[in-house]
């Protein structure tokens, strides 16, 4: 129950230090942080106005109060340039984003189990050294130059898949929006063309997406693997006399799994910064082109928004880790206490 | 068949020993090392002499010239302002390579010394650094880029600034871990017996044992560096037009993808690529030699 709570405690107190490190770089450290949330065209009155409202002639801990209890409150401010509340827009963008990085985080997750088993249960040199590469490619690899080399090849060149207009291409009636996930809307729908459609849109960017997330878990997998491998409890198993599968399945996996889940509030960052670069350039309908063209319109709202959000969700996910591994291993939670 | 001497002999039983022994094993240890050394030394010299010796402006403007294939007079192509993309690459490298390196090097003063001094002090000191790099890893490393570009004002000092930001937790958590363990060692105990000072305990004694960690960061860092760079370049939020850099040239180079002129957003792209790849071959490299109970099979 300590480790719970502790863990809990531990969550608020990133998140109240997030927000205050917001505070200071979005608020207190810009010369006029009116001007960032009306962008360059507000008029002096409107900016007088906010100023004003926004009480930045007051002391600098009820200002902080004020910024954080809105935020909290959900009135994330406006976009000038879509004429929308914030909370719309990111609202409406997220069902597009969400389908991408689940699609990408499935194909990684499943590359990194069928890779790191196959190099790990019986030592194979060609694959143990493709995996290694692909690994490193992965992860250094900067996925907007990736996303941009593979439409050179697959939509230029070869020209088998269609270019980068969205989630469907122009001809294709969209499905009624159940969930807002074309492919899933497609499905419900019975509507085979436009799936199909959907699927040949979704494949490139999210196969670009999924390679940094998967050099990474790849690496930390195999490594936890090949660390268990020399556990005296694993020959214990064998010395039972339980088949080598039956051993790797059953007690080898499970142990290497779970360091591999802790570290995986990483993969959550890194989706959130790939699916910015992936979906500008695909023009994918999301939150991450959403704050890329929010940038260049010096439409800051939105942005600031963005990345006090992620910041939350970062928080949250990584302390549902810590108490999820608390949860399946009580070493974790001894060690904690 | 020739005789072994007994020199030989102990050569090949220790085989790199001494201070450039490990250099040497760090560099050229494996052929992927070897060949990462090279490529990295290969695009360092380039864009330290390569723009005086390639002669072309990178910001000149030839709109008759625009959009030209790679050809001898313009091995990258020109742009869509007529712009000798070769120029434009070695500029952008300059800058690139050189604002990661500072990021990486203050990174590592910074969290380093913030690291040691965490775990040397103890008590108040060690909580207060500890909560202020639980609010920096609250964040999403390239979102807190973001929030200070977006509220210092765009550009490539500001991004470094953000990035830098970012990568001090890094250094700290681990170099505080590390002085942590060897803090309570008999030989520290004995040194401060004998009446050495803090201070001359840090340095001969703490540092020492550190340093193999914080030069693993830093190779780390340096590449970690040259990526976010390049992605706030690209998102708009770094290097402002018409100063030459990798990430933006890439944008640049976006529109421009399909309709066949891929070569101004390709070579950049493989300019970091190189950068990025490298410094994680030789990262890999120098855990392995500094640090042998650290394996990767």
């Amino acid at each position: 129950m300590r480790f719970f709570i502790s863990r809990l405690v531990g969550g608020v107190a990133s998140i109240f230090g997030a927000s205050v490190l917001g505070f200071i770089f979005l608020r207190l450290l810009p010369a006029n942080p009116t001007r960032l949330l009306l962008g360059p065209l507000a008029s002096p009155a409107a900016v007088r106005a906010l100023r004003l409202q926004m009480g930045l002639n007051r002391s600098v801990p009820v200002q902080y109060w004020d910024y954080i209890s809105q935020f909290f409150r959900g009135s994330w401010g406006y976009s000038y340039i879509y004429g929308r509340t914030v909370r719309e827009l990111i609202a409406s963008r997220l069902p597009a984003s969400l389908e991408l990085e689940l699609c990408a985080f499935a194909i990684a997750l499943f590359f990194t189990l069928l890779l790191a088993l196959l190099t790990t249960y019986r030592p194979h040199r060609f694959l143990s050294g493709l995996t290694r590469g692909l690994a490193l490619f992965g992860q250094s690899t900067p996925v907007f130059w990736l996303a941009l080399v593979s439409l050179v090849v697959f939509v230029s060149w070869l020209k088998i898949l269609p270019g980068p207009n969205g989630q469907l291409s122009a001809g294709i009636t969209p499905p009624p929006v159940t969930t807002g996930m074309v492919l899933i809307d497609s499905l419900l729908a019975g509507d085979l063309t436009a799936f199909w459609n959907a699927c040949e849109h979704l494949v490139l960017p999210a196969v670009v997406l999924s390679l940094p997330s998967f050099g990474f878990l790849v690496r930390l997998l195999r490594a936890n693997l090949l660390d268990v491998a020399h556990e005296p409890f694993l020959l214990v198993a064998r010395g039972r006399g339980l088949s080598r599968w039956k051993t790797y399945s059953r007690h080898a996996l499970p142990n290497a799994a779970l360091p591999t889940l802790t570290a995986s509030g990483l993969l959550l960052a890194q989706m959130l910064a790939g699916s910015v670069f992936v979906e500008t350039i695909f023009n994918w309908p999301g939150v991450g082109a959403l704050v890329v063209n929010s940038v260049s319109n010096e439409d800051y709202s939105v942005v600031q928004a963005f990345v006090l959000l992620s910041a939350c969700a970062y928080v949250v996910l990584n302390v549902l880790i810590d108490l999820l591994s608390g949860v399946l291993d009580p070493r974790v939670r001894r060690r904690a206490a | 068949m020739s005789l072994a001497l007994p020199a030989d002999l102990e050569r090949a039983a220790a085989p790199d020993s001494g201070r450039f022994g490990i250099l040497r094993q760090l560099l050229f240890g494996t052929p992927g090392s070897t060949i990462a050394t090279g490529a990295l030394a290969l695009l360092a010299i380039a864009v330290t002499i390569g723009p005086l010796a390639w002669g072309k402006n990178p910001t000149t403007l030839n709109i008759l010239n625009a959009l030209q294939a790679p050809s001898w007079a313009h091995p990258m192509g020109t742009d869509e302002n007529g712009r000798d993309v070769f120029a434009r690459f070695l500029a952008g490298g300059w800058l690139s390579l050189i604002a990661a390196l500072l990021v990486a090097v203050s990174a590592a003063l910074v969290g380093g010394l913030l690291g040691v001094i965490a775990g040397f002090v103890g008590g108040i000191v060690d909580a207060v650094i500890g909560r202020f790099m639980d609010a920096i890893l609250a964040f999403p490393a390239l979102l807190l880029a973001v929030a200070v570009t977006v509220g210092l004002g765009a550009g490539v000092w500001t991004a470094a600034l953000g990035i830098l930001l970012g990568a001090i937790p890094w250094y700290a958590l681990l170099l505080r871990s590390d002085t942590l363990r060897v803090r309570n060692r008999a030989y520290i105990e004995a040194a401060r017996a004998l009446g050495a000072r803090r201070a001359l305990l840090v340095r001969r004694h703490i540092i020492p044992h550190v340093m193999p960690t914080l030069l693993v960061q830093f190779a780390a860092v340096f590449g970690y560096a040259v990526l976010m760079l390049a992605g706030l370049g690209f998102i708009g939020l770094g290097a402002q037009p018409p100063t030459a850099e990798w990430g933006s040239m890439i944008a640049e180079g976006l529109q421009y993808t399909l309709t066949g002129q891929w070569w101004i957003g390709v070579f950049p792209g493989l300019g970091v690529f190189i950068a990025a790849c490298a410094t994680a071959v030789l990262a890999d490299q120098m855990a392995k030699v500094l640090d042998p109970r650290r394996t990767e099979g």
